[in-house]
């Protein structure tokens, strides 16, 4: 990813994030869904990294392990220099101003017994930003930075549509005046006209304040126009990330490129076939072995199809039996550099020694 | 509407109730008598005929009106069914908020306490918490009488109201503005006490209000057990256990007139615990 010349904001590296399963006679025997397995990710100050994956794929979880709203199992989340995930009480409190969120769902996330007013004054409150005799005053500039009347403070969310309740969501993560803040899916259960009203303010918010955002979504056209960076997701790991018109122009990543085939694009040099994806999401309690993707991919089949037989396997338990090749199966793969370019990495085991296989 | 205004028919007669039991307290010439001093031995037994005036509903077996029994009645019902649900409702609410909220070790504690309560078949316990506090007197209140049926009628039926309230704060514990809270850093009891009880608090109103029609009923049942209300205090429960020997003698309407007055409080009670239930749960308001 790029380096700014401010350097990252928050690094991440091997996040792995577990939620225990028990089943069976007596719940003697404990699973784990393997919601986040080993993620890492830089957000350059001021910029913005798009996660993107289906859903199931653990970016939501990556978000909330981030706030430390989830325990993560194991790995390290550093932000402005500290380490996040061994924070104690006081410093979370420190954490808590700085790292917003805003989410998906513009229902869910107001409670509807409080008033607007209430909801954006609860992080002043909290932390006591501004004296109790101001708060109205802030709460009143805030709800006009998002482009809402500040009469609105008395009214209950829900007197308000969709996008309107997003930006109370927006208003509420700046209240505690944040340098980074997770948007997760911010625009996804909004009408399309509604999300570009929404992009916009968050672009422009980010530049006046200078934040850094990271954005999650599953809408691949959303976070070509809005992110800097891009890193796509697939049961629980990145498999392939980088600047973003990198990554548009040349996935190298089967699944990447699946995806993008799905996106509807006006560039008619750009208009490939669409690339189905059979099958589904395998279940993160037990990921297949080897290449996660491999029971789904295209490229794996297809190469498969001119191997011998001792270097392919058959695979598919429930649906039709299909040949792979036996090394997407038997190797686990690692994020590795596209033609020596650092900051485009995938993580495609038939792509490490052939870029263009 | 009609049930609105048969509670409210019974409220004023309860507190009319009080206010006559106040003025024959203070008066000293013996003009006003309370209940248990309305002895008329010559008009005793008698059926409902309307030449009675002031007992037209009939008497019992000491000549006391039937009429001034089922009046003065109400008070104890409605001051019963009020008190043990201003104790089970409360606690049913916080327990409940705080099983759902918090989770692991306390909510196993808390569903402990109240699965093991609820094992006790609800009469037996009740029946048993009376036995008990016999002759106990806390803080000056004497617990054999009406104050200790409110307790143990409070410690019986908050069970109910932790169940349902624990199972909604399951559910609003994992909706998103709890989870904006967290992030922004508010604290947990903060987050209960602003983003969850508002949000449950349909529950406890809703039980209140049903929760009348049980206490009411228990009360009848211990009292008729003589369990209740100590004998003499004015109580439908004592007028049914009172009249029980009289029924095979054809003595019919001390029994009938307590029964009347329970089923009409009743039915009132439950038509309007349903439709507060379907103007406040969310969950039916699309139906």
């Amino acid at each position: 990813m790029t380096n700014a010349p401010n350097g990252d904001i928050l690094t991440v590296e091997g996040l792995k994030t577990y939620f225990p399963v028990r089943r069976g006679l007596l719940a003697l025997r404990k699973r784990f869904v393997r919601a986040v397995d080993g993620v890492g990710l830089r957000v350059a100050r001021g910029r913005t990294l798009g996660l993107v994956g289906e859903s199931g794929s653990g970016k939501t979880t990556v978000g909330r392990t981030l706030l430390r709203l989830v325990e993560p199992t194991a790995g390290r989340v550093t932000f402005d220099g500290r380490d996040v995930l061994a924070m104690s009480t006081g410093e979370l409190r420190w954490l808590r101003r700085r790292m917003q969120v805003i989410f998906q769902d513009p229902y869910g996330s107001l409670n509807p017994r409080m008033t607007v007013g209430d909801i954006i004054a609860e992080p002043l409150r909290v932390h006591g930003i501004v004296p109790r005799r101001q708060r109205r005053q802030r709460v009143a500039e805030l709800l006009e930075r998002v482009g809402l009347a500040a009469s609105y403070a008395d009214r209950y969310p829900h007197e308000f549509s969709g996008g309107q309740r997003q930006r109370v969501g927006i208003a509420r993560a700046l209240a505690p005046e944040p340098e980074f803040i997770v948007c997760d899916e911010p625009v996804s259960a909004l009408d399309v006209s509604i999300q570009a009203q929404i992009l916009n303010l968050l672009s422009d918010l980010q530049d006046e304040l200078g934040l850094s955002y990271l954005f999650i979504a599953h809408n691949l056209a959303v976070v070509e126009h809005f992110a800097d960076d891009v890193a796509v997701m697939y049961l629980g790991r990145i498999i392939e990330s980088a600047p973003r018109d990198r990554l548009y122009d040349r996935p190298r990543h089967p699944y990447t490129e699946a995806l993008l085939s799905a996106v509807p694009t006006t560039d008619p040099d750009r208009r490939a076939e669409r690339i189905p994806l059979p099958g589904e999401m395998p279940s993160p309690l037990a990921p297949p072995s080897g290449c996660p993707f491999h029971p789904r991919c295209p490229l794996t089949r297809r190469l498969a199809a001119d191997l011998p037989a001792d270097e392919t396997e058959t695979v598919g338990g429930d649906g039709e039996p299909i040949r792979v090749v036996a090394r997407c199966t038997r190797e686990a793969p690692h994020l590795r550099p596209v033609d020596g370019d650092a900051e485009h990495v995938h993580a495609c085991l038939l792509r490490y020694d052939d870029p263009e296989g | 509407m009609i049930c609105l205004g048969v509670i409210a028919a019974y409220v004023l007669i309860a507190l009319g109730g009080m206010v006559y039991t106040w003025v024959a307290e203070m008066d000293n010439e013996d003009e006003i008598l309370p209940l248990q001093q309305m002895v008329h031995y010559e008009r005793k037994d008698q059926p409902p005929r309307l030449e009675l005036s002031d007992a037209i509903l009939g008497t019992d077996w000491a000549g006391k009106s039937t009429l001034y029994k089922v009046l003065l009645g109400a008070k104890t019902s409605l001051t019963v069914g009020l008190m043990a649900n201003i104790i089970a409702v409360p606690v049913g609410l916080a327990l409940g908020a705080i099983a759902g909220y918090y989770g692991k070790a306390i909510d196993d504690g808390i569903v402990w306490l109240y699965t093991t309560l609820s094992c006790i078949p609800g009469i037996v316990l009740l029946i048993a918490l009376k036995y008990t506090f016999q002759d106990v007197t806390v803080l000056g209140l004497d617990l054999s009488g009406i104050h200790g049926l409110y307790i143990a009628l409070g410690v019986v039926s908050w069970i109910g109201t932790c169940r349902l309230v624990r199972a909604e704060t399951m559910k609003i514990r994992e909706l998103d503005y709890v989870a904006a809270a967290r992030a922004i850093g508010t604290p947990g009891p903060v987050i209960l006490l602003r983003h969850v009880l508002p949000n449950v608090f349909h529950i406890a109103i809703i039980r209140f209000s049903l929760g009348f029609v049980t206490a009411i009923k228990s009360e009848v049942i211990l009292s008729y057990l003589g369990l209740g209300v100590k004998p003499g205090v004015p109580s439908w429960g004592n007028m049914i256990d009172s009249a029980r020997m009289d029924l095979f003698m054809g003595r019919w309407w001390e029994l009938s007139f307590a029964v009347a007055a329970i089923f009409v409080l009743v039915l009132a009670l439950s038509i309007f615990g349903d439709r507060l239930r379907d103007a406040l749960d969310p969950r039916l308001r699309n139906v």
